[in-house]
């Protein structure tokens, strides 16, 4: 499947970065999908001149985020493209020449012919096959500041094209980006029914009882997460300034608390990550007769 | 853990790639791609290809040796994908089903990697917009063991190579005794311009006659004279004669082992046997002497002009050494009273009388040296 060649791809710096920051701290080599968004932009060139010529359209691509695992795994199945917008992969690997490997273009050749994973860009009837390839590489000899060195790649007709990539921050520079920023933060689904006097009774009738039981315990888990926070406690801000206070006080107090119990959580299971990565690092070295 | 580690399941594989390849390939470098500098799994293989290298880095993983390995090809060869077969299928080859506990595997990826270069170099040949390298092409390709290269640089101009095996014997049973592990081969190398017009006749193409590097201490082939190009001729038609050529020279070099090695006998009844001699193609032999007191050994290579060209003698003294603890030698002796048709004891004669005259300069000038 020939593709439409990409004007433009971009990434935000922040993206970028926590590539590079993953690719560094890896044990060995990794590799992963890239998800993001593309659009059509037309371009509308504010000049006086008056030959200027018609606005041209651009094919855009942006990387927002990407899945990243050690590449002695294989990538999963990639998602279906209703889901999640999948735009290529990417490959790091340490002191390795920037060129694609027999694995990349096999890789590539995979994911860009499927049409099941094409998508549809916002303002536009194209097709566009996840066709991006990100390659990742560090210099041959360490060095203290050029750490990392990177180029993007669209597969197109079965060759690599390089293509250059554009790293997206703030400022007004980059104004041109709000034209194609669309929202892409989801929120996990759960079906939290509001339980009061307007619920519907019939409905629940009609419900088995392990959809009930589903029910209850999403909803304990959302009573725990908002536990000490409930609404009524909304109206005793109303009453009066001092009780204004005393309640935000309280209510940050609780919030402080909450923070500092989920950060101990995360560090003891960061912890515990760590202490199974070491075992199994033992344990592959046993296997690999480096021991 | 040592210093630069070579994991035994990656080292495994290399050597049995290097001890197994019908080519010789080498291992250029290796380095290491993880955490641990001292782990090494990547190596640039240089394999030989149409008289020249290609260079293939081949990544591992030292966190992770039980996974297959990568290959990254030449900058030149980017278009070279031998596994995207773009059917959509995927192909049967050497990495799927990779298994680390086989030290085997690395050989046969590489074999079955070479062999779909030369398809894809072959293929990049054929769809090149250029008459003659088109009649060429169709006239040499079936040739057993042809091997053709296309360089793409942008700073040189675009050429053809092709490197086309010359007869069809098998020159390793020629001679008697011989060690060399790969067949031997000599080649005729044709490099034709891509894209040229030309008003009349096109020039001929850049012709170089190469051996397979362990031949030559049989045959030279920078002595050979090719024979002449005839405007508007093509390889096939100049291959016959040029083989012929080739056969003659290679008998006479077969049959000058013989020459070599009855001079070096004739030598033992003067100097005595040889303490050291090269018995496959008699090409040196060395021999101790004594001069009164003074011993010393003479080495003495014989070159493939030989018995036109003398042999070149060197002295060596068993007694003296220099600074740095090393024998001291004589400069290389190559002038001396000879004539190739002197019979060999005649020969054996003269150089026994030069080296009888010989032995005490050479100790004047040791005695000398050790006195400074």
């Amino acid at each position: 499947m020939d593709d439409f060649p990409i004007d433009k791809i971009q990434i935000s710096g922040a993206s970028l970065a926590s590539l590079l920051h993953r690719a560094s701290s890896a044990v060995g080599d990794s590799h992963g999908y890239l998800f993001g968004h593309a659009a059509v932009s037309t371009s509308n060139p504010l000049s006086d001149h008056p030959t200027s010529a018609a606005p041209t359209s651009l094919l855009i691509t942006t990387i927002t985020s990407f899945l990243s695992l050690p590449s002695h795994l294989p990538l999963p199945p990639p998602p279906p493209s209703s889901s999640t917008c999948l735009l290529g992969w990417f490959s790091a690997r340490r002191k390795t020449p920037l060129r694609p490997s027999l694995k990349d273009s096999a890789a590539s050749l995979s994911l860009s012919s499927s049409p099941l994973l094409a998508i549809t860009p916002q303002n536009s009837s194209l097709s566009l096959s996840p066709s991006i390839f990100l390659l990742i590489t560090t210099p041959f000899h360490d060095q203290l500041i050029h750490t990392h060195e990177y180029k993007a790649f669209q597969f197109r007709g079965g060759s690599f094209d390089p293509k250059s990539l554009s790293i997206v921050n703030i400022g007004p520079s980059f104004r041109s980006q709000y034209d194609s920023f669309s929202p892409n933060l989801q929120l996990p689904m759960m079906n939290s029914d509001l339980r009061g006097p307007n619920a519907m009774v019939e409905d629940e009738i009609d419900e088995s009882l392990a959809g009930k039981r589903d029910q209850l315990r999403n909803q304990k888990q959302l009573d725990l997460c908002a536990e000490g926070f409930e609404i009524g406690r909304v109206s005793k801000l109303m009453s009066s300034e001092a009780a204004y206070t005393a309640e935000m006080e309280d209510l940050y107090d609780k919030m402080l608390a909450k923070i500092d119990t989920l950060s101990k959580l995360v560090e003891h299971s960061n912890a515990k990550v760590l202490d199974q990565e070491n075992r199994n690092m033992r344990l592959r070295s046993r296997v690999a007769g480096l021991e | 853990m040592a210093i630069d580690t070579v994991p035994p399941l990656i080292s495994a594989q290399i050597n049995y790639l290097i001890g197994h390849c019908p080519f010789s390939v080498k291992v250029e470098q290796m380095w290491s791609g993880c955490k641990n500098p001292n782990l090494l799994d990547r190596f640039t293989l240089v394999i030989p290809y149409c008289l020249d290298h290609v260079k293939w880095d081949v990544i591992f993983n030292a966190m992770y040796p039980l996974a297959a390995p990568d290959v990254i090809f030449g900058p030149e060869d980017e278009g070279f994908q031998p596994y995207a077969s773009g059917t959509g299928q995927p192909s049967k080859n050497s990495l799927a089903n990779w298994n680390s506990r086989d030290p085997s595997r690395l050989y046969s990826l590489i074999v079955e990697l070479r062999d779909a270069y030369m398809a894809f170099q072959r293929r990049r040949i054929s769809e090149i917009d250029d008459e003659r390298v088109k009649f060429e092409f169709s006239t040499m390709i079936s040739r057993e063991g042809i091997e053709m290269y296309m360089s793409l640089g942008t700073d040189k101009p675009e050429e053809v190579k092709f490197a086309v095996p010359l007869l069809d014997i098998d020159l390793n049973k020629l001679v008697a005794g011989c060690t060399w592990r790969h067949p031997q081969k000599v080649y005729l190398q044709v490099i034709f311009p891509v894209g040229k017009k030309y008003s009349s006749v096109p020039p001929p193409p850049r012709l170089k006659l190469i051996s397979s590097p362990e031949l030559k201490a049989l045959l030279s082939t920078e002595d050979f004279k090719l024979p002449t190009w005839v405007d508007g001729m093509c390889t096939a038609e100049y291959l016959p004669n040029l083989e012929q050529m080739l056969n003659t020279q290679i008998k006479d070099a077969v049959s000058s082992i013989e020459i070599r090695r009855k001079f070096i006998q004739s030598l033992a009844p003067h100097l005595g046997r040889p303490i050291e001699a090269d018995p496959v193609f008699c090409r040196r032999a060395t021999f101790l002497c004594s001069s009164g007191l003074f011993t010393f050994q003479v080495h003495c290579a014989l070159s493939l002009q030989f018995p036109k060209q003398q042999p070149a003698l060197v002295l060596q003294s068993s007694q003296h050494f220099n600074a740095h603890g090393a024998p001291v030698k004589s400069p290389t002796l190559s002038e001396y009273p000879w004539s190739p048709r002197w019979n060999s004891s005649e020969k054996a004669d003269r150089i026994f009388d030069f080296l009888a005259d010989e032995a005490l300069n050479f100790k004047k000038n040791c005695n000398q040296l050790n006195q400074q």
